[in-house]
């Protein structure tokens, strides 16, 4: 870092006056500095303020009350929460989405990383652009629609799917209403939309790893599998930890898809933390219950995000 | 663009490399922001929000912008009679009634709530509990206006908007949940229409009949899992219910002064009231273990929660060979190609009762609105007959008014039997209404969720979702 020359004067000289000049505008230069900084960040954190602080702070007040719109709130203490622990189809949803994401993230992350390993090999530069677009179609689709969609294609009796299966002998499955079977179009509808966004990732985190890596360990002898488990792997781990990160806090908060396709049915089989919260709220008109389930859910994905850092510690390497 | 500044001045707004200053950027985006604020000012006040602010009576309707642009003609009417009350249609879209009903609540919330709104039974309670205003001075005010309205319009209906002996709702349409055929199906099989009594064990045997004759690809009896058209008509004919069925005191203010002289008048109250569960009694176990042994033989399917919006193209296409519906199909299955005489409808089957299943809608007006009088009058107004032949020129519904429900209103459609659907009420007066009481989301949560368990496994299996069925709705039903 270069140093600023300063003129310094012997004292009683004369040549003070470039000392006076510079030094107000050093000050006005500061000062217009430290105005500048908050300037430009005061969209960001009035923003944050107004769309994301004060409605968690509402949210968790809120979570101490019973109120359902219409009538004043009542204060309850902890009773929305003694609430939601004694209640089955609470505990349920929350169960149900932890197995979620479980399934989800690890099929998401699994075939999205495959998948940008074989598109970064040999191939014509049109077909990986072609796979590149392909894969990451389905992530700007609306889930809703997409789901709507997928139900048809899952129905019993006229899905397509079924019909396919037909064609080889295989008789009608009953994916929508039955347990295995909803929960099971549930986390492929959704890892199919999703994996597109880990793939860009690990699309990125693969063109970053230097090629002499790759080479200087072919010529060592390392190939194939040993090359992506010694080479690849480690130094695409912070592109994992990333991932997975976004990919466990997307997964957590699950809810077009069962919503859309199941209603979280058969039973409670597909219901999920969010539509607990949902359903809470907006159907049976208990905002103090559905807060109080917001907050367990932002504790719960606050703990498994911190324990992914404390984790990343002995897993990540940095170059 | 000519520079304004003399030859050898240098521009203030650009540097000596010709771009743009970091003054003159902060400048302009100093004034992008005041701009953008002073443009964005009514969407940050919330001033520009439909309705909010504005004079007119704001009327709220499960739709679409056509489905507003439909009732102009209505409006217009409604104007031309009554300049003073400027009417806005305002059109909320969902996926069914009880989505519908949750974007009210979220208006009433953000304090911009309608000042009338479409209700169907399946918010009739919980309107009448804590959001509408009783109709009973309007409709007592008001008797020389609104006694021809109450001749023409049968007490069930009615009845099923009374809520703890006050009416709440004008019903101006209805369905309930009849027995639609498909005529190739029956052919195919060998059988004609069904008698009016058939029960059943007769329904039972025309699936059947129907499966026998058909390839795989054909369902004999869909259903879908829902309040209307689901399990309740086959608990009701059942003569039972999930819900334990009351009646309020009351009501004889209305009864008394409108139907006095109707043979039913004796079976009127103030209203239905289901405030404890009942899906453990011997009867429901029963009607769903029936319903399971369908699923189970292949004749009807495991049904899936929704409306069943593939329904009318599968039924039109001759892939379904019943299935449970009001007067709202024809008009659409006459779209889907269906001519007259491809379908017909008939009574739902008798078990130990007849007892049928309906739904009903109409205005409600709601505490908070602006103007009661003035939602009144639009009330009123919609009660009419030329009004609602404005609001029902197709069948896509069936008018509550008797005298609508005539042969030139199914003349292009069909069915051959149209009269079923207004003499289900005439045959069968103690058809009741979905069971929908306030906290009616709850409720039809906890049905959907249980209902396909119970009707995709063994017989044990029933027990126990009724066992859980009874567990939550007695959480449903606990608060209000």
């Amino acid at each position: 870092m270069m140093s600023t020359p300063t003129l310094k004067s012997p004292p009683g000289t004369t040549t003070a006056a470039p000392s006076v000049r510079t030094q107000p505008a050093r000050r006005q230069r500061s000062t217009a500095e430290r105005l500048i900084a908050p300037l430009f960040l005061a969209p960001t954190v009035i923003g944050m303020a107004i769309f994301t602080i004060v409605p968690i702070l509402g949210s968790i007040l809120l979570a101490f009350f019973r109120w359902d719109i219409i009538s004043a709130p009542e204060f309850v203490g902890f009773s929305n929460f003694a609430d939601i622990v004694s209640d089955p189809t609470v505990r349920v949803s929350f169960l149900n989405t932890i197995l979620f994401v479980v399934v989800s993230v690890t099929l998401q992350l699994g075939i999205s990383m495959a998948l940008a390993v074989a598109i970064q090999g040999r191939m014509p530069n049109w077909l990986r652009v072609f796979f590149r677009s392909a894969f990451f179609f389905p992530l700007i689709l609306s889930a809703a629609s997409v789901s709507i969609f997928m139900g048809y294609l899952f129905n019993e009796q006229f899905g397509v799917v079924n019909w396919l299966l037909s064609l080889i002998g295989i008789p009608a499955v009953p994916w929508l209403t039955t347990s295995g079977g909803a929960a099971a179009v549930v986390v492929l509808v959704y890892v199919w939309q999703n994996f597109g966004f880990s793939f860009l990732l690990f699309i990125g985190g693969l063109a970053s790893i230097p090629k002499e890596l790759h080479e200087a360990s072919a010529l060592d002898g390392a190939t194939g599998w040993r090359q992506f488990t010694n080479v690849t792997l480690p130094l695409l781990s912070p592109t994992v930890l990333v991932a997975s990160v976004m990919a466990i806090i997307s997964a957590l908060q699950v809810f077009d898809q069962p919503y859309v396709l199941t209603r979280g049915g058969p039973g409670d089989s597909t219901r999920t933390a969010v539509m607990v919260i949902f359903e809470s709220a907006f159907q049976q008109l208990e905002f103090g219950r559905a807060s109080a389930i917001g907050l367990v859910l932002m504790m719960l994905i606050m703990a498994i995000t911190a324990l992914q850092f404390r984790l990343s510690r002995r897993f990540v390497f940095y170059q | 663009m000519r520079s304004t500044h003399p030859p050898g001045q240098e521009n203030p707004l650009l540097s000596r490399t010709g771009d743009l200053s970091r003054r003159a950027l902060l400048g302009a985006l100093g004034i992008g922001a005041v701009g953008a604020t002073v443009g964005a000012w009514p969407r940050l006040t919330g001033t520009d929000i439909p309705g909010r602010n504005s004079t007119s009576l704001n009327v709220a309707i499960l739709g679409t912008s056509a489905d507003a642009a439909a009732r102009q003609a209505l409006v217009d009417e409604f104007t031309s009679l009554h300049p003073d009350i400027p009417v806005r249609i305002q059109a909320i879209q969902g996926a069914d009634w009880r989505d519908f009903f949750s974007k009210i609540l979220t208006m009433v919330a953000a304090g911009n709530p309608p000042d009338v709104v479409y209700v169907a039974t399946e918010g009739a309670q919980l309107f009448a509990d804590k959001l509408a205003e009783p109709l009973d001075a309007y409709v007592t005010r008001d008797t020389a206006d609104i006694q021809e309205y109450f001749q023409d319009v049968h007490p069930s209906l009615i009845e099923a908007f009374m809520y703890r002996g006050s009416l709440y709702q004008l019903p101006l349409d209805w369905n309930a949940a009849n027995m639609y055929l498909n005529t190739s199906a029956l052919q195919r099989a060998g059988l004609d229409r069904p008698a009016d009594n058939w029960t059943h064990e007769d329904f039972t045997a025309v699936m059947r009949a129907m499966k026998s004759t058909t390839d795989g690809s054909f369902t004999p009896y869909y259903w879908t899992n829902r309040l209307f058209g689901g399990v309740v008509p086959w608990l009701y004919a059942n003569d039972t219910s999930f819900l334990t069925e009351e009646k309020a005191a009351g009501g004889e203010w209305l009864w008394d002064r409108f139907y006095a002289a109707d043979p039913t008048r004796a079976q009127r109250s103030g209203g239905y009231l289901w405030e404890a569960p009942n899906a453990e009694s011997p009867r429901v176990i029963e009607t769903f273990d029936y319903l399971r042994e369908l699923v189970a033989e292949g004749l009807g399917v495991r049904p899936e929660g929704g409306g069943g919006n593939a329904l009318v193209g599968l039924f039109a296409s001759s892939r379904i060979g019943a299935t449970p519906a009001g007067g709202y199909w024809v008009q659409g299955l006459n779209e889907a190609g269906m001519g007259a005489d491809d379908f017909d409808v008939q009574f739902f089957p008798r078990w130990r009762t007849q007892r049928h299943q309906f739904g009903a809608a109409g205005y409600a007006i709601m505490r908070t609105a602006k103007d009661k009088d003035a939602a009144w009058e639009w009330v009123k107004f919609c009660a009419s007959k030329p009004a609602m032949e404005l609001a029902f020129p197709t069948p896509n519904t069936t008018p509550t008014r008797r005298s609508m429900v005539n042969r030139s209103f199914y003349a292009t459609t069909g069915p051959e039997h149209w009269k079923v659907f207004y003499d289900t009420l005439d045959r069968f007066p103690t058809s009741g209404p979905i069971p929908a009481p306030p906290q009616q989301a709850a409720v039809e949560s906890a049905l959907m969720k249980n209902v396909s368990v119970a009707v995709s496994g063994s017989s044990a299996q029933v027990r126990s979702a009724m066992g859980s069925l009874q567990r939550d709705l007695e959480l449903a039903l606990r608060s209000k």
